[in-house]
């Protein structure tokens, strides 16, 4: 079974049928989750990366910046990866189509490495290479925004 | 410039872009700020530092987000304006506003109102939680404005 069949098996199941035809409401309830999960997963990288360059909290330890960001961060990641699942679901051929979609594929993965070394590892480097780390979170962040922007043109090509 | 916008391939979605990072810059770490207001963040660290020290960025973050709203506005304001959310977003940012501006220059002012350590006044932690619910809904309303561009 080639990857265009599988969608097209994914797109004609009962489970895509029911959300691509339910209300529209429940789209944009998907779109709300994926919005608020995206705030939730970026806001403590923010807090995190001003940590990092010496900007805020300079008496407090990175690590215990890093350990406080991580929870809310992954309940973050956690909403904006299922609601985007499954808004993917619900139109898979649409979105296989669509080259934005694709970039954002691909950024994400790229975002994803980023974003579990920073989490591991940002407290650790940035005692021994505090630019190495500022360079670890730096990148992190351009690749969330880099995902985002790629995101907002899914629905304009 | 509204036309600009609403015709180019990219302006649309880039400045919608421009308005998510904003916004995940100035109301996230705002959320951030309430959740160490309601005691379930950053515990440890005294709420005047995390308030103070986080301000320039939130505000920062809004100067992103006020910019990209606007352009974005002007290029669908006969849209925009007809959508029963917005009218409600445009409500809770300025219940947000007034909640802000309570706290920073009422609450915040009291003696008592933010201790180095230890609970927190409940006004405070009150305060903190309005700004949560209040910023929350705009989010929500501002997401619904697609789905929702006219009344009944």
């Amino acid at each position: 079974m080639s990857l265009v069949e599988l969608l097209n098996w994914v797109q004609t199941s009962r489970f895509a049928h029911g959300i691509a035809e339910s209300n529209h409401l429940l789209i944009a309830l998907l779109q709300v989750v994926h919005v608020f999960g995206f705030i939730f997963l970026l806001a403590p990288l923010f807090l995190v990366g001003l940590r990092v360059y010496r900007l805020v909290l300079t008496n407090y330890p990175t690590e215990h910046v890093v350990k406080q960001g991580r929870k809310l961060s992954l309940v973050g990641l956690s909403m904006t990866l299922s609601s985007g699942i499954l808004m993917f679901l619900s139109a898979p051929l649409h979105y296989y189509y669509n080259w934005a979609f694709d970039t954002k594929m691909g950024l994400l993965t790229l975002a994803m490495v980023l974003y579990v070394g920073q989490f591991l590892w940002v407290a650790a480097l940035n005692k021994q290479h505090p630019a190495l780390a500022r360079l670890g979170i730096s990148m992190s962040l351009l690749s969330w925004i880099a995902v985002c922007m790629a995101g907002r043109a899914i629905g304009f090509v | 410039m509204g036309t600009a916008i609403a015709e180019g391939r990219f302006a649309f979605p880039v400045l919608e872009g421009i308005h998510l990072i904003g916004l995940s810059m100035a109301v996230g770490l705002l959320l951030l700020t309430d959740l160490r207001l309601m005691g379930v963040f950053l515990p440890q660290v005294p709420v005047r530092q995390v308030h103070r020290q986080l301000q320039p960025y939130i505000l920062g973050g809004f100067a992103v987000v006020i910019v990209a709203g606007t352009l974005l506005f002007f290029s669908e304001a006969s849209t925009l304006i007809v959508s029963p959310p917005w009218p409600f977003k445009f409500f809770f940012m300025l219940l947000a506003a007034v909640n802000a501006l309570y706290f920073e220059f009422v609450i915040a002012r009291r003696p008592e109102a933010l201790p180095e350590g230890g609970p927190l006044p409940l006004g405070v932690r009150c305060a903190g939680l309005a700004s949560f619910v209040l910023w929350a809904l705009v989010i929500i309303c501002g997401r619904m404005i697609p789905y929702i561009p006219h009344w009944a």
